[in-house]
Formats: structure tokens, C-alpha cells, sequence
């Protein structure tokens, strides 16, 4: 709740207006009653002015109710909506200050869930609740006093009324929160077996096993099915219950009411009102329950953000603009430990590459090349030792110096969907024609990004989907080489390109970003035999280095990798 | 509107078994509608009781002869109604409960099995999400409406027709006072269904964008860092944002107020029958205890009359998904099953030769992807498929064991036509190892004999071995009873790979696919899966899709495929010799210096 509270206190005067407006439909709901046992007061006096003045009243009643509860949905949503959004961008704006360390240690995709379906959930919550939350008290307490100003002997009717309703919810929701508990794992389960026959249908085709499956699914079903009726038949028991307790309270109210007529002949104009204030009552309640459950959701989501909204950036860099910094780099005794791994994924690396140098990176998956390569822009630090960047410690450089020196191509090319200059331009927002023809050149992109009819111009759609993945990973070198960084890192950024293009990129590299330091990491020994020296990894540590020749000659762990891809060998 | 007779034909499909328990249902809600709309003139008789009562007793001439016996049946009768009500609505609610639960199991294994007959056609061209949202929400959404809506619009009706006819029976003028409002209500509701409805559409339009950029952006965040992005990405945001307060806003109001506006109009509706049935009760000739049962009784009338309609509005939302939902699912049932000749040639051993003879096909009408292909494999030889992306190969594979069927043309095993042989016997005898190998859940064991299920242990294990697994799964501490999770993300990709290799060994397939992974492990794993393959290849006839060097040359013959055309056939050496394409493929992907 605290992390609504600043936003709810700014919308101060929307709170007051849905509150106000609220509170007046509920007085008009709650009046009506007490007219009708006047006017019924007055038909029995045969008070035809009074029937009439009290008749104009309750219509006007009416229409004020209409007109509150008009003005209070305006006010409602305007509340859910002013703090969705501001929510929403304090949160997205708290998420672009955390290191990449932090984005993981949410996870992308459940840091998205958070800011789309957890804050959708709490608007809708604070939607039903400025509609109802002040409603149900007020409706709640102003029915019960009445009915008891109205007929005060009867007030032990109410609470049996109330004991048994709330008796019957108890009862029911708990037996159901164990059935709920259980139906979702059923639905899980269920929506699992019918993935994995999507996914593999062609599995399950070849090995003839359709009728199986079917099986195995129509039991997960079954059961499904058979916890859905036990929850359907505590649901049916509520409402007839709620329903017979509330005008059982009516019939025997009536009954005892009608035994005393001749003590009190007054309260025969109040019975109907008086029914009117139990039926409130009844529904105040049933209300409060539903609004329970349904807020119970929402502080789960409130959570969630809160989460997010707590956790301070595990990184900070020394303030300042982009400063000149030379282009070698040096790694003296590092290591690194994910968050949350109990195993460090470097272990005591040391190594230095000279500036306009290249440098190639190979190891089986996991030894840590890309963990290695990640430490160069400072997307993390490492636990022991220092990083350094044209001689200076990482974490002693300005944010901006590190971007504008250092140029990281990934593995997985991402894209945001605009343009291709557009994207081009997140390296080098003053990037001119030119110059994108040049690194897309260097990229070999130039040549289907010219039979584009828009050319740099040309849209790029969510998840680059309308590019195939060699184009994207030459957009996205293309993106790497656009602004000459002095520091380029390739992590397995050609896998998707046929040997001789990534020969050109290569080439091209070496002509035309000759004083860039590059750092290529390669699945394929291929892509690295040229570089001026070549870092092996395994198990996180760097078991050898030196050139092609010297470790095809000596290093074992190389030699390996390089005898699983030589074509001659294993014609053998 | 035929999305509507879709949906209608699907439903009655699935609830015609279940005539019988709504037909009671229904009958057990006219019965509670009956003793609801009955009721309140009980309670207005109990009043008219008391007044006659209390004039009897204001006077001493009369007082002797007032009496609470008719009172106290009244109140009685009413009593009784109520428990009428309340057991009738609690029995239709059981009922309806499970017609909901047991039908839409029936819908869920239905499409289920629906899916399991369909061709793979069906599945290559629907995203899995899209497949899988018909489990998820449409199946969702049409329970919640048969589970909310069933009972909640039967009753509606019911309690509308019955007020109806028991207003008109009580009092005519009264009668139609009550119903005036109505096309007022109706118009108004009907106009702010519509604004919803074109406002939510816009609303839905601007979350998908701003959802869609928030994905975006997050998902990449890795780039957003590492090129300082950050200000950036949080200025499109806002731009997003606060374009979607505005279209939200409007979405939000207006689905919001229609139920205060429904709830307010009863409410004025309530006050003016008051008024009007006041004003009639003063201004007739009725005798007082009359009139004022006659205001009690139709006061309780004009609280009820709107209900139906508020609960109606309340549902329409719920009722139009849950129509959305059996259109999405009948599109599938009426999909086309796979065919499988009736009664098909049984397949025992493949004596001779596999054969493709001038195998024409397309995936989509008009664009064809193989242009006349000839294949002769004899038994025991193993052959390799060569050739750049979308040239073919794959397609090839889908042939074998008929996942798709030719344009024109044949394959044929020992000269019968594959489309002669019983579908189930067919694929028993072809075996796919897939690049992407698709594991269960269940234990390793499972998924080891997930070709023959009845296999025991001795056989699993010796698959294992031979997919070059057996170590691994043995230095696991659950060995082959190590669940095999959703994610799987315990195992590697190669582990999984060798697991799959092992599902197909099990079931010693006569002729095998092979289909070889391409760039998701490194090359040591690679080599380990070489080796399980070759064991799989050993004594069996093969098509290999062909990455690897190694696989390739130790190929009896090398097919080179090239925009659905066989270019090139024959062994390394006679393709090397003819310094074509496969030449020049070796040349440039497969040698270093």
C-alpha cells in the first residue's frame, strides 16, 4: 500500500470527488427506503399533499443518483488511469537505471510482466474500489442503523442474518482454497502435455503414439474436470444460502412485527422499507467479500512492483562526460561469480591486448567467452581482480566514456523495430547517410539493404521478424562498427553468416577499422584463425593463448576443438 | 453472424448429451421464478392482513373478531416459497455446474484428439502460441460463461417473463408505469455497450503497442546499456504512455458506468412507481389495506424488473468471448484429418529400395518447392541431403513418412506407393530424429520408450548405451527416473539430443531421418552426437540432412539439392571430380586454409 499512497495523495482532488459522489449514491440508495415508509405513513393518513411532495422527492432522489454515479465512474477512472501511468513510468524509468546484473536478476520477461499485467491488475482494482470501497461501508452501516432506528426490537434478526452468511462464505472458501490450489496445478498440467504435443507433434506422429497421448491427456482432464464440479457445487450452495437466509430474516421480521401490530401500529409503513435495509445489508456483505478476494490480488501485484521499485542498481559509475581513452584492454586476476551461482564462472584470468590489436576467444559452451567479453563494456564486475581500459580501471570511467569507446555486438542480435536508420543511429545519433553506406559496406549489409526499395529507410518490425537471421546479425554489426569505436567485441556475431561473408566482414575489419581493438568470440575456429592471438577457455579458466599455429602445436584443449571441425581429419 | 451459427453448431454439438439435465434445470428455475414473483404478494396480503386486523381491533365493536390465523398462514406460504426458491435454485445450480465442467472437459479432449488426427500441415502454419490460446482462453473463457452465464441468463429470462405476467396480473396500470422506462434503459445501455466497445478496441490497440514496446525495449536491454540507450528508450515510452492514458481513460468510463447507470435507472424506476402507485392508492377507490400491499408489492416488482437486464449487461461481455471461443475451436475441428487408406497394406521389412520418383510438391497452392526430384536408395545405404537454405531438404524428410503428401509422383517403398500403406504401420517403421529434439514430461525412462511404452528396462538401457547416454543418466542420483521437467532445463541441448537419439533406436526403425543439429552446441558435444548417430545409422537404411563434414563423407551417396532441383548425385569423390556446386561448398565451408 505504501507504494500507492504518493500517487493516490497527488490525485488528491479525483480521490475527493469519486469519494463524495460515491457517498452520494449511496445516501440516495439508503433514502429511498425511508421515503417509502413516509409516504406509506402518509397514504394510511390519506395525506395526498404529502404523497405527492414525497413522491417528487424520491424521483429527484433518483436522478441524483444516476447523476453521482455518472460523475463517480469519471472520477474512478480518472484515478486508475493518472496512477497506472505515472506508476508505470516511475517504474520504467527505476528499471533504465539498473545495471544489466539486475535486469537478469529479475529477468526481462518478469520485469515485463510486472510493469504490464501487475499494473493493469492494480488499475483495475482501484477502478472497483473508488466505484465501491466508501459504497459498502456506508451502504453497510447507514442500512443497519436504519433498520435498527426503524424497528429497534428486531436487532437480533440482523445478526443471525449476517452470522449465517458469513458462516456459509467461511465454510465454502475454505474448502474451495484448497480446491483452487489444486485445479491450478491441473490446469498447468494440462496446458503443459497439450505444449509439448504442439511442439512435438511431429514426434509423437512418427512414433505412432496419438492414441497415448490422448490417454495421458484425458486424464489430466478428467481430473480437471472432476475438482472444477466440486468447486461448481460449493458455488452453488452461496447464493440460494445467502438468499434464504436474507428473506427468512424478511419473513420472520414480518411475522414477529405483525404478533406486536396492535404495540407499535406505526411499523406497519416501515416493513417494506425495512425488507429494503436487510436486502442491503445482505448484498454489503456478499460485496465485502468479493472486494477482499479481488484486493487480495491486486497487493500481490503491489508487491511485485514494490520489488522493483526497492531494489537499488547494484552498479554506479564515477559522473562525468565522455572522456579520450585508449583502446587496450587488460585483464589482471579476475574472477566472476554470477548472482545467485555458488560456482564463479572466470577464475583468475589475466591478459592484456594492445590497442588496434585482434584477438579471438574459443571454448566448449560454458567455459565463459561470453561471460569474458561482457566484463569489457562493465555490463558486470568482477569479483577479484581489475578490468582495464586503455590503462584506466573500468570503474573509475564515466558511463558515457565506456559506450563511446567500447562497441559490444551479441550473440543474439536485437533490434528494436523502426527503422534501419534508426537503429543505426542508437550507436551514432548524428549518423548521416554516408556514413551508414560505410559500415554497412564494412558489414556486407549494403548489399541487401541497397534492393530494399526504402533502403536505410526501410521499417524493421518487432523482433526484426522481416529479416532473416545473417541479415540481422550484419544490421547489427552494422550498429557496432557504425560509430568507429575503438573497442569492438564480436560475440558470435557472424554464426548465422555462410563462410564467405564472414571472410569479407573480416576483411573488411582489418582495411577499414584497422586501429579498433576487436575481440571475436567463435564457436568456429574458422572465424578466428587470422587473429593476432587467441584466448582458449575452459571451466572459466584461460588454459591457453598465443596464435593459431602455437596452440594447434601445443594446447590440447585446442587442439580438440580444432580436430572436431578440420575437414581432412575426419574424412578419415 | 455466422460466427454466431458456428458457435451455435459447436455448442449444440457438445451439450446436446446434456438435454435432459437443463431441461430439469430449466424446470427448476421456473419453479424458483415462480415462488420469487409469487412471493411478494404474500407479503403484500400479510400487510393487508394487518390492516384489516388492526381496523378490527381499533374497534371494540369489531375487536372480537380479529383474528392473526390468515396472517400467520400468509407468512407461512411465504416462508415456504422461499426454501421453494432457494432448494429449486440450488438443485439447477448443481445440475448446470456440472453440464459446465463435464462439457468442457469433453470440448478439451475433443480438440485434443481433434489435434492428434490433424495433418501436419495445420501446425506448420499456425504460430504454437495461437494453437495453445485455444487450451488457454478460449476453452477459459467458454467455461466461465457456461459456468457464470448458463444460470445467471436463464434465470434472467425466466424472472423477466415471470414479473412480467405477474405484474399484469396485479395491476395493470401499475404494470405498464413499471415497464416505461424500459426503452429509455435499453437505448441508453445499447449506446454505452457500443462506445465501450469501440473505445476498448482502442484501448486494447494502444496496451498492444505500449506492451509491445515495453518487450521490446526490456528484452533488449543488454543493447540499451551497452549503447547508453537509456534516456532514449525512456522518451519513446513516454510517448506511448501517455497516448494510451488518453484512449484508456475513455475505454475505462465507458465500460465503467453503464453498471452505475443500470443500477441508478432502477433505482429512479423504483421512485417513480412509488410515486405512482402511491398516488393511485390515494387518489382510488381501493380500501387502504389494498392499496398499501398493492405499493409494497410493486415496489418489490420494480427492484427486481432491472435485474435481468443489469445481470444481462454484465454478461454480454462474457457471453461474446465465450462465442469468440467456440468460432477459434470449430475452425479447428472442421480442419482436414490425416489420411490413412482403409484398410491399409501392412509394412513389415523393406527388402529392396526407397524410392522418390519425380516427386513434385508445394506447401502453399501455385508456389512449388520440389520440381520433380528422383531418389533411388537401396536397403542399407545411407544417404546425405546437401544444399543451401530453402532448397529442399527438409521437405524431402517430410515426405518419408508422410507428414505431408506429394503434388505428383510417388515414393515408394519395394515399389508399393507409401499412400497404400496403413498410416500407423508406415510410421512405425520410420524413424525422425529431429535438430530440435522435443523431450515429455515424465522420467527419462519415459521419454526413452516414448515409442513403445511396454518396453522395459533392459531395453532402455541398452538404447542408452548406444546413444552414447547410458554414463550420464547412471551418474544422475535419480538415474532413469529423473523427472524430465517442463523448462528441462536441467539438461543440455546435447543431452537432450542423445535422449532423443536413444527414443529412436528403441523403436529399430527400418529406415531413418536424420536431421542434423545445426549451431546449438559446440563442437566437442557435436562429436559425441556424431558417434550416437552413426550407431543409430549402422545396418540401416538413412536420409541424412547433412551439416557435418564427416557424415557427408562417409555417405554412400550425396544428394545436392538446390531450389527444388537435384543438381548433383554421387559420392564425394564423383561430385569432387565434377567441380560443380558440391565442389565449391566443400571448398568454402568445410576446409580451413
Amino acid at each position: 500500500m505504501k507504494l500507492l499512497k504518493p500517487y493516490l495523495a497527488r490525485f488528491k482532488g479525483d480521490v475527493w470527488w469519486a469519494i463524495v459522489s460515491v457517498a452520494v449514491v449511496a445516501f440516495a440508495t439508503l433514502w429511498q427506503p425511508r421515503v417509502l415508509q413516509q409516504i406509506m405513513t402518509a397514504i394510511i393518513a390519506n395525506d395526498k399533499a404529502t404523497v405527492f411532495r414525497l413522491g417528487l422527492w424520491l424521483v429527484a432522489l433518483g436522478v441524483i443518483g444516476i447523476g453521482a454515479g455518472v460523475i463517480n465512474t469519471v472520477y474512478s477512472a480518472r484515478i486508475a488511469l493518472n496512477v497506472a501511468t505515472n506508476l508505470r513510468a516511475d517504474v520504467y524509468r527505476h528499471v533504465q537505471t539498473f545495471a544489466y546484473a539486475d535486469v537478469e536478476q529479475f529477468s526481462p520477461s518478469n520485469l515485463v510482466v510486472r510493469m504490464t499485467n501487475d499494473i493493469n491488475q492494480i488499475q483495475q482494482v482501484l477502478m472497483a474500489v473508488f466505484q465501491q470501497v466508501t459504497r459498502i461501508p456506508l451502504l453497510f452501516f447507514g442500512a443497519l442503523v436504519l433498520a435498527l432506528v426503524t424497528i429497534p426490537s428486531l436487532w437480533w434478526i440482523i445478526l443471525v442474518m449476517m452470522a449465517a452468511i458469513i458462516g456459509v462464505s467461511w465454510f465454502a472458501f475454505q474448502k474451495m482454497g484448497k480446491l483452487f490450489g489444486r485445479t491450478q496445478k491441473l490446469v498447468e498440467r494440462v496446458n503443459t502435455i497439450a505444449r509439448e504435443n504442439l511442439m512435438g507433434i511431429r514426434v509423437v506422429k512418427s512414433f505412432v503414439q496419438e492414441d497415448n497421448q490422448i490417454k495421458t491427456f484425458a486424464k489430466a482432464s478428467d481430473a480437471m474436470r472432476d475438482v472444477n464440479t466440486k468447486i461448481g457445487d460449493l458455488f452453488a450452495i452461496l447464493m440460494p444460502a445467502f438468499f434464504l437466509a436474507c428473506n427468512l430474516a424478511i419473513g420472520v421480521s414480518v411475522f414477529l412485527i405483525g404478533r406486536n401490530i396492535t404495540a407499535h401500529p406505526a411499523y406497519l409503513a416501515a416493513i417494506s422499507s425495512y425488507t429494503s435495509y436487510l436486502f442491503q445489508i445482505m448484498f454489503a456483505v456478499i460485496n465485502a467479500g468479493f472486494m477482499t478476494t479481488f484486493a487480495a490480488r491486486a497487493m500481490i501485484s503491489i508487491g511485485r512492483l514494490e520489488t522493483v521499485m526497492t531494489h537499488a542498481p547494484s552498479m554506479h559509475f564515477v559522473a562525468g562526460p565522455s572522456q579520450p581513452v585508449g583502446g587496450s584492454i587488460a585483464f589482471d586476476h579476475v574472477s566472476f561469480t554470477y548472482p545467485g551461482d555458488d560456482q564463479p564462472t572466470l577464475r583468475d584470468i589475466s591478459f592484456t591486448v594492445p590497442a588496434g590489436a585482434q584477438v579471438g576467444i574459443v571454448g566448449a559452451t560454458g567455459s565463459g567467452k561470453t561471460t569474458l567479453a561482457q566484463l569489457i563494456p562493465r555490463l558486470f564486475d568482477p569479483d577479484t581482480g581489475t578490468v582495464t581500459l586503455g590503462g584506466v580501471d573500468l570503474r573509475e570511467l564515466s558511463q558515457a566514456t565506456i559506450r563511446d569507446t567500447v562497441s559490444f555486438v551479441l550473440q543474439r542480435s536485437t533490434l528494436f523495430s523502426g527503422t534501419i536508420a534508426a537503429n543505426l543511429r542508437q550507436a551514432q545519433p548524428s549518423a548521416a547517410l554516408p556514413q551508414m553506406e560505410r559500415a554497412a559496406g564494412i558489414a556486407q549489409a549494403a548489399e541487401f539493404i541497397e534492393r530494399l526499395p526504402e533502403r536505410y529507410d526501410a521499417p524493421v518490425e518487432e523482433r526484426s521478424a522481416n529479416f532473416s537471421g545473417g541479415q540481422k546479425q550484419r544490421l547489427a554489426i552494422t550498429r557496432g562498427v557504425i560509430a568507429e569505436p575503438k573497442v569492438l567485441i564480436l560475440d558470435d556475431a557472424t554464426s548465422a553468416l555462410d563462410a564467405r561473408s564472414e571472410k569479407l566482414v573480416q576483411e573488411a575489419l582489418g582495411k577499414h577499422l584497422a586501429h579498433t581493438t576487436t575481440v571475436i568470440i567463435a564457436e568456429k575456429i574458422s572465424s578466428i584463425i587470422h587473429a593476432d592471438e587467441i584466448l582458449v577457455l575452459a571451466d572459466g579458466r584461460l588454459v591457453g593463448h598465443g596464435t593459431h599455429r602455437e596452440l594447434v602445436a601445443n594446447n590440447p584443449t585446442y587442439q580438440e576443438i580444432y580436430r572436431t571441425q578440420k575437414a581432412k581429419e575426419a574424412a578419415q | 453472424m455466422t460466427d454466431l451459427k458456428n458457435a451455435g453448431r459447436y455448442y449444440a454439438h457438445y451439450l446436446r448429451r446434456y438435454w435432459l439435465g437443463m431441461l430439469v434445470a430449466m424446470v427448476l428455475i421456473s419453479i424458483s421464478t415462480w415462488c420469487i414473483v409469487v412471493a411478494p404478494t404474500y407479503l403484500g396480503r400479510a400487510i393487508e392482513e394487518l390492516t384489516t386486523y388492526l381496523q378490527h381491533w381499533a374497534n371494540p365493536a369489531t375487536r372480537g373478531q380479529a383474528s392473526f390465523a390468515q396472517f400467520d398462514r400468509t407468512i407461512i406460504i411465504y416462508i415456504l416459497l422461499y426454501f421453494g426458491d432457494a432448494s429449486t435454485i440450488l438443485f439447477a445450480s448443481l445440475i448446470l455446474a456440472r453440464v459446465a465442467s463435464f462439457s468442457t472437459g469433453t470440448m478439451r479432449v475433443g480438440l485434443f484428439r481433434k489435434m492428434q488426427r490433424m495433418q501436419v500441415q495445420y501446425f506448420d502454419q499456425h504460430s504454437d502460441g495461437d494453437i495453445l490460446a485455444r487450451y488457454t482462453s478460449d476453452l477459459d473463457n467458454i467455461f466461465n460463461a457456461m459456468n457464470q452465464a448458463l444460470l445467471e441468463l436463464f434465470l434472467a429470462i425466466a424472472q423477466f417473463v415471470g414479473i412480467l405476467l405477474m405484474m399484469f396480473n396485479q395491476n395493470v396500470q401499475l404494470a405498464w408505469v413499471t415497464m416505461a422506462s424500459t426503452p429509455v434503459a435499453l437505448v441508453i445501455a445499447g449506446w454505452v455497450i457500443h462506445q465501450a466497445s469501440v473505445s476498448v478496441n482502442a484501448q486494447q490497440d494502444d496496451i498492444g503497442r505500449l506492451n509491445g514496446y515495453i518487450n521490446e525495449q526490456v528484452t533488449g536491454q543488454k543493447v540499451i546499456i551497452t549503447n547508453g540507450l537509456q534516456a532514449d528508450s525512456i522518451r519513446g515510452f513516454d510517448a506511448l504512455n501517455a497516448k494510451w492514458r488518453q484512449t484508456a481513460l475513455r475505454g475505462q468510463i465507458w465500460s465503467g458506468v453503464l453498471n452505475p447507470l443500470m443500477g441508478g435507472m432502477s433505482l429512479l424506476n423504483t421512485a417513480i412507481v412509488i410515486f405512482f402507485g402511491s398516488w393511485l392508492a390515494v387518489s382510488g377507490s381501493m380500501s387502504q389495506g389494498a392499496a398499501l400491499a398493492l405499493v409494497v408489492v410493486f415496489v418489490n416488482y420494480a427492484q427486481q424488473y432491472y435485474q435481468p437486464l443489469i445481470s444481462f449487461t454484465s454478461l454480454y461481455s462474457m457471453i461474446q468471448l465465450a462465442i469468440t471461443g467456440a468460432r477459434r475451436i470449430d475452425e479447428v475441428r472442421n480442419q482436414p484429418d490425416e489420411i490413412s487408406p482403409q484398410p491399409g497394406l501392412p509394412l513389415t521389412q523393406i527388402h529392396d529400395a526407397i524410392q522418390l520418383n519425380d516427386v513434385h510438391f508445394s506447401y502453399l497452392p501455385g508456389k512449388e518447392i520440389l520440381h520433380g526430384v528422383d531418389i533411388t536408395v537401396h536397403t542399407g545405404e545411407m544417404v546425405a541431403l546437401v544444399g543451401p537454405t530453402g532448397s529442399g531438404k527438409t521437405t524431402v524428410m517430410n515426405l518419408l513418412n508422410r507428414f505431408y503428401d506429394v503434388d505428383a509422383g510417388s515414393v515408394t517403398f519395394d515399389g508399393t506407393d507409401i499412400r497404400d500403406f496403413a498410416l500407423p504401420a508406415l510410421r512405425a517403421h520410420v524413424g525422425i530424429v529431429l535438430q530440435d529434439p522435443q523431450l515429455f514430461s515424465g522420467t527419462i525412462a519415459d521419454n526413452i520408450r516414448f515409442g513403445d511404452p511396454e518396453a522395459d528396462m533392459t531395453a532402455v538401457i541398452a538404447a542408452a548405451k548406444q546413444a552414447n547416454i547410458h554414463d550420464f543418466i547412471a551418474s544422475l542420483p535419480a538415474g532413469y527416473d529423473t523427472p524430465v521437467s517442463d523448462e528441462q532445463s536441467v539438461f543440455s541441448a546435447g543431452q537432450k539430443q542423445l535422449m532423443s537419439i536413444a527414443r529412436t533406436i528403441l523403436t529399430n526403425p527400418k529406415l531413418l531421418i536424420l536431421d542434423e543439429a545445426t549451431s546449438n552446441v559446440d563442437t566437442v558435444t557435436e562429436a559425441k552426437i556424431q558417434a550416437a548417430m552413426d550407431n543409430v545409422i549402422q545396418g540401416r537404411t538413412s536420409f541424412v540432412i547433412a551439416h557435418r563434414l564427416k557424415t557427408i563423407l562417409n555417405a554412400d551417396k550425396i544428394v545436392v539439392l538446390q531450389a527444388g532441383k537435384i543438381i548433383e548425385q554421387g559420392t564425394h569423390d564423383e561430385l569432387l571430380a565434377e567441380n560443380g556446386f558440391y565442389a565449391e561448398l566443400y571448398h568454402n565451408q568445410m576446409v580451413f586454409e
